[in-house]
């Protein structure tokens, strides 16, 4: 318990450092923005990457649907003030928001259960109050997004029987993306191969050489799948994401032979402080402990140094023919072997179109994956791999910026189910009593998707998941529909519409309200500004049109809302008290945030 | 890569069952011996459904199936003596084997003994009696036959995490004891087979108790619905809520969204709208059923699925291969199991018992297999009033296609000392896997030897593929 204390201060008194100065340099910029008189000041908006703006709010509401979690109306007035490019300078530069520092604060009073990871989770995407760390602002929301896209390419889950009761491994290998997300890509790629959750996930934990007797042989799992899906793909790529055809047949970018080759060089890694003595059976006891947010380390008895490895083969290629020789150690030929997956060509096309798609759009042009790639290979300063060279060029691009113009009707992508819930949050503040978000209302499987807990390694949709009918038609893709079944549509819309109806500050239902209080567990939506604006129901509606769907409202859309706020609203409200005169402003604040957030236009990201 | 092969399966099992070949596979078809006896342009011309009941927890089968014969329950009550059922209550409820057939598997148990079902299920003895149920012995999650002594040396092959809930649970529902992350084998199945079915409404895996490993595949989703009906979007049916209702469905109407993708998510709406209002239209009216259906979570599930059953014909779900899931808990029985594991093998017994006679009264009790299947079965010894987390243990089918009345696989020693099946601690190696197992039943389905193949990898490891418990 006392270590737990420690962390969890140091961390809160780093963060605390962090907020402070972030506090004071958002009061500047806010200042200067304010100079201008709520025109964007040339000098912050003319950034380095030459892309001006934004010009308008919606603008801006625009670009943070893309680059956070949604824009609140100070988020869309301060990216006004200081334009994109120093916008996303500070978002390098905010303290970086953990899921661990929660876990912890939870550990002083109960159990700790991957529930508690989502909570954290929800606590940062949504920038909801800390009760772990109290002065936190979560303002680092690229990060986080970011983050968010990472955790769908290099999946670990806790869908895996030996994860479930590991919210510590899980919340540090979120943590660890979280951290990763503007370094190198190298370092991200070495992070999570020795991840111990990583490690456990797809067995290259306890991995070990070739033993005869034993008739073991290394285990092919994390080679097959780092390869195939957090580095390079199944086939050669061209510098614009397309595949390279032969005769117009694709090209493999691996055989089994490399697969082998990567098998065996990922042998010896077991829990930080394994021995020889005890490898078959080592490791923490219980979910808080360190060995689980340490990486892995070597023994290097159980490495195979005697075989020479048959790696990637690629022009260009440090090792000869792709082939490294035997000798090294375990940390040597996993330094080699990450290296030489690194340096292959396909990596930058590969992460670059799937990150667009997490952010921008599920289809991007060539040229625009081209362009992301080549900020990949060189950030500009001779360096490859900088992810935060990799994010700017995503968002800042001309496609990112201006796409919904040049392809009003394909354009964008589906919103990820449970990215609705937070942005609900951050239209109509959350909050609860004690700094907890659920004490019995968890979500499980309504949205088809939770941080970190797909399916599969695959993710909860694959990149190239094409929705059969006009979308498959037409050779398009649409990930994010893979998980838009019967099932869920159902669901999710019911699980959101008990949120609104239910949860709000002020609610008398039973789940969150006891003994004549607020029950202090749960998250209420507080709905005094909105009400303020749903006199006019026009007004409320636009507003909610640019915090929630960057303008981009139909007409026919907007019709219809109207005409149904100005309904007649019904005799009773739930979570209402008995003979409570009925409240307007309320049931229209509900019934427009309900029908947006369920409505196709606000669900694709345009 | 297993997806493609999959969905390369899939699309020629979807040809030579007579569809439109959406794959240029010339020269594979070959490959595909699925399922080819019941084609009618593209669609199976018969009904067959499989019904996984899943006994959460890990059954103690050592005190569901009891020796009664002298020897036999000699060494079985000194075993467990504290938690030994009486000689005369298993006697009471004595299960009449079938003789062996020439060149089938199947019949008396192995060790020759006399068996009989728990007190609490008479049911079940009585539909085993009369040939409509077999038990399986010893089954549990294996990568390939392994002996005592092989386990005692170390380092043969076995399933990982061995006696671990989760991780058991999840080898038993994927059949995948050599991957931890892989899909189920019902899933697996229904993305091979699922194109069969005359509409594609509705997904042919539903489940009745929530979402489970089973019945996830890669490319057709598991329905979910509860025993008391199916879920609807609420707001549609709010009180006083009509002008609501009419908005939702303005924003999803067809022909009213600019963007295509917007067009595509309100075509998702609408037939989840369809699904569910098919779903709840055809169980407005449901059959009676003549057999009671006991009023437990097992009971209303069986029941769910008989409504649905009852519903599969044209006009109405229009399905003829489906795969259903239900669930009962309670079987972690550590402490006071007497007590505890007579009330679920109560409602085991009437709930499998009513479900079967369901089907008799459709008619087609020869087309629906129910099997169970569980964590794993407990340890043999006792740790005074419960037992322990086990490996193998033995198993129910139920159906007019089962070979029934017969004890199929090997009836494992009980004896506490020196059991040369006992892994140690009284946990019992299994001598059938559960690859056997689902194999056996999705044969049955109609799943062909490419499919098996597919669905099944490590079935390759056994000498009998199919154990010969299913008539068909």
């Amino acid at each position: 318990m006392l270590r737990v204390l420690q962390e969890r201060s140091s961390v809160q008194s780093g963060r605390r450092w962090i907020s402070t100065l972030l506090v004071a340099l958002m009061a500047f910029l806010l200042a200067s923005g304010q100079a201008g008189a709520g025109e964007p000041d040339p000098i912050f908006n003319d950034g380095f990457d030459g892309v001006v703006g934004p010009n308008s709010d919606v603008e801006a509401a625009r670009f943070l649907d893309q680059a956070s979690f949604g824009g609140r109306l100070s988020d869309i007035a301060h990216l006004r003030a200081i334009g994109y490019s120093a916008w996303i300078n500070e978002q390098v530069a905010a303290g970086v928001s953990g899921i661990k520092p929660f876990l912890n604060w939870m550990a002083l009073t109960e159990g700790v259960y991957q529930q508690h990871r989502l909570e954290a989770w929800l606590i940062n995407a949504a920038q909801l109050y800390d009760p772990a760390i109290p002065l936190a602002t979560h303002n680092d929301q690229l990060r986080q997004r970011v983050a968010f896209a990472l955790s769908e390419i290099m999946v670990v889950s806790d869908k895996n029987a030996a994860l479930t009761f590991q919210p510590w491994a899980l919340g540090d290998y979120y943590d660890t993306l979280s951290l990763d997300a503007f370094g190198n890509f190298r370092d991200l790629l070495e992070d999570v191969t020795l991840h111990p959750a990583m490690g456990r996930y797809l067995s290259m934990l306890g991995n070990r050489k070739n033993d005869p007797v034993l008739n073991i042989r290394p285990d092919e799992n994390y080679a097959r799948e780092v390869l195939q899906l957090f580095s390079i793909g199944l086939s050669q790529l061209n510098a614009d994401g397309t595949p390279v055809l032969v005769g117009g047949n694709p090209v493999p970018t691996y055989n089994q032979d490399v697969v082998r080759g990567f098998a065996h060089v990922f042998t010896g890694w077991n829990f930080a402080g394994c021995t020889v003595e005890n490898y078959d059976d080592c490791g923490p006891g219980n979910p808080y402990e360190s060995e689980w947010q340490t990486p892995m380390q070597a023994v290097e008895a159980f490495h195979d140094n005697s075989t020479d490895k048959q790696l990637l083969n690629y022009p260009g290629v440090a090792l000869p023919g792709g082939v490294l020789t035997a000798g090294g150690n375990a940390q040597q030929e996993l330094d080699a072997a990450l290296d030489n997956i690194f340096h292959h060509p396909n990596v930058g096309p590969f992460i670059a179109r799937q990150l667009i798609q997490r952010l921008v759009t599920s289809n991007p042009t060539p040229a625009y994956v081209q362009r992301v790639a080549a900020k990949f290979a060189d950030n500009g300063g001779g360096v490859r791999g900088d992810m935060q060279a990799v994010v700017r060029a995503i968002l800042l691009d001309d496609q990112a910026r201006h796409g919904q113009l040049s392809s009003p009707s394909t354009f964008g992508k589906l919103r990820e189910p449970i990215l609705r819930l937070a942005r609900l949050w951050r239209v109509a503040p959350a909050h609860s009593v004690n700094g907890h978000t659920f004490r019995y209302s968890h979500p499980r499987d309504q949205y088809g998707q939770l941080p970190l807990s797909a399916p599969s390694v695959f993710n909860f949709f694959k990149p190239d998941f094409a929705q059969p009918g006009e979308i498959r038609n037409a050779g398009l893709v649409s990930p994010e529909f893979q998980i838009a079944t019967d099932t869920q549509l159902v669901t999710a819309p019911n699980e959101l519409g008990w949120r609104i109806f239910y949860f709000y500050v002020g609610s008398r239902y039973s789940v969150v309200w006891e003994n004549g209080a607020p029950v202090p567990e749960e998250a209420l939506m507080d709905y005094t500004a909105l009400k303020a604006l749903a006199a006019n129901p026009a007004t409320l509606v636009d507003h909610l049109n640019l915090v929630m769907m960057a303008g981009s409202m139909s007409d026919y859309m907007r019709g219809l809302l109207i005409t149904r706020l100005q309904g007649t609203p019904p005799d009773h409200l739930p979570g209402q008290p008995d003979g409570a005169a009925v409240d307007v402003a309320l049931f229209r604040v509900q019934q427009a945030l309900y029908l947006i957030v369920n409505s196709p236009e606000f669900n694709i990201q345009k | 890569m297993t997806i493609n092969r999959r969905e390369f399966l899939r699309r020629t099992i979807h040809s030579a069952l007579g569809g439109v070949a959406l794959y240029s596979a010339l020269g594979n078809l070959k490959l595909v011996s699925a399922a080819t006896h019941a084609i009618n342009g593209g669609v199976f011309n018969d009904y067959k459904a499989l019904v996984c009941v899943f006994l959460n927890g890990g059954n103690d089968s050592f005190n569901t199936v009891v020796p009664y014969d002298a020897t036999h329950y000699g060494i079985y009550h000194a075993t467990r003596p504290a938690l030994a059922l009486s000689q005369s209550a298993i006697a009471a409820q004595s299960l009449i084997a079938q003789a062996t057939q020439p060149g089938l598997p199947g019949g008396p148990p192995s060790d020759a003994g006399s068996y009989g079902l728990h007190p609490a299920m008479p049911e079940l003895r009585s539909m085993f009696n009369a040939q409509h149920a077999s038990i399986i012995g010893n089954v549990g999650t294996l990568l390939g036959p392994i002996t005592q002594a092989q386990y005692q040396a170390g380092g043969f092959p076995t399933p990982p995490q061995l006696f671990s809930h989760d991780d058991q649970a999840n080898f038993w529902q994927t059949s995948r004891s050599d991957d931890a992350n892989a899909s189920g084998w019902g899933g697996r199945i229904a993305d091979l087979l699922h194109d069969g079915n005359p509409s594609q409404q509705l997904p042919m895996t539903i489940s009745l108790s929530g979402q489970n490993l089973f019945q996830r595949g890669d490319s057709i989703d598991q329905y979910v619905m509860s025993a008391s009906g199916v879920e609807s979007i609420g707001y549609l049916g709010e009180y006083q809520n009509e002008l609501g209702a009419q908005t939702f469905g303005a924003l999803i109407a067809d022909g009213t969204q600019a963007h295509m993708f917007e067009r595509a998510y309100a075509g998702a709406n609408r037939r989840a709208i369809a699904t569910y209002e098919l779903l709840q239209s055809v169980l407005g009216t449901t059959p009676t059923w003549t057999t009671p259906f006991p009023n437990s979570y097992l009971g209303s599930q069986l029941r769910q699925v008989a409504n649905l059953i009852s519903a599969r014909g044209p006009g109405a779900l229009d399905m003829r291969r489906q795969i259903f899931y239900v669930s009962l808990g309670g079987f972690d029985t550590h402490d006071t199991q007497l007590a505890s594991q007579a009330g679920i093998l109560a409602d085991l017994s009437a709930s499998l018992h009513a479900f079967y006679q369901a089907t008799v009264q459709m008619g087609i009790a020869g087309d629906v297999t129910s099997f169970t299947a569980s964590d794993f079965g407990r340890t043999l010894s006792t740790n005074g009033d419960g037992t322990d987390h086990g490996w193998g243990g033995h198993h129910f089918v139920v159906g007019g296609d089962v070979r029934g009345g017969r004890f199929f696989g090997q009836m494992p020693s009980l004896l506490q000392n020196a059991n040369p099946d006992d892994a140690g601690y009284g946990q019992i190696i299994p001598t059938t896997s559960v690859d056997q197992y689902s194999a056996t039943l999705a044969n049955w389905f109609g799943l062909g030897a490419a499919g098996i193949n597919d669905v099944f990898p490590n079935l390759e490891l056994y000498a009998s593929p199919d154990l010969g418990f299913m008539a068909s």
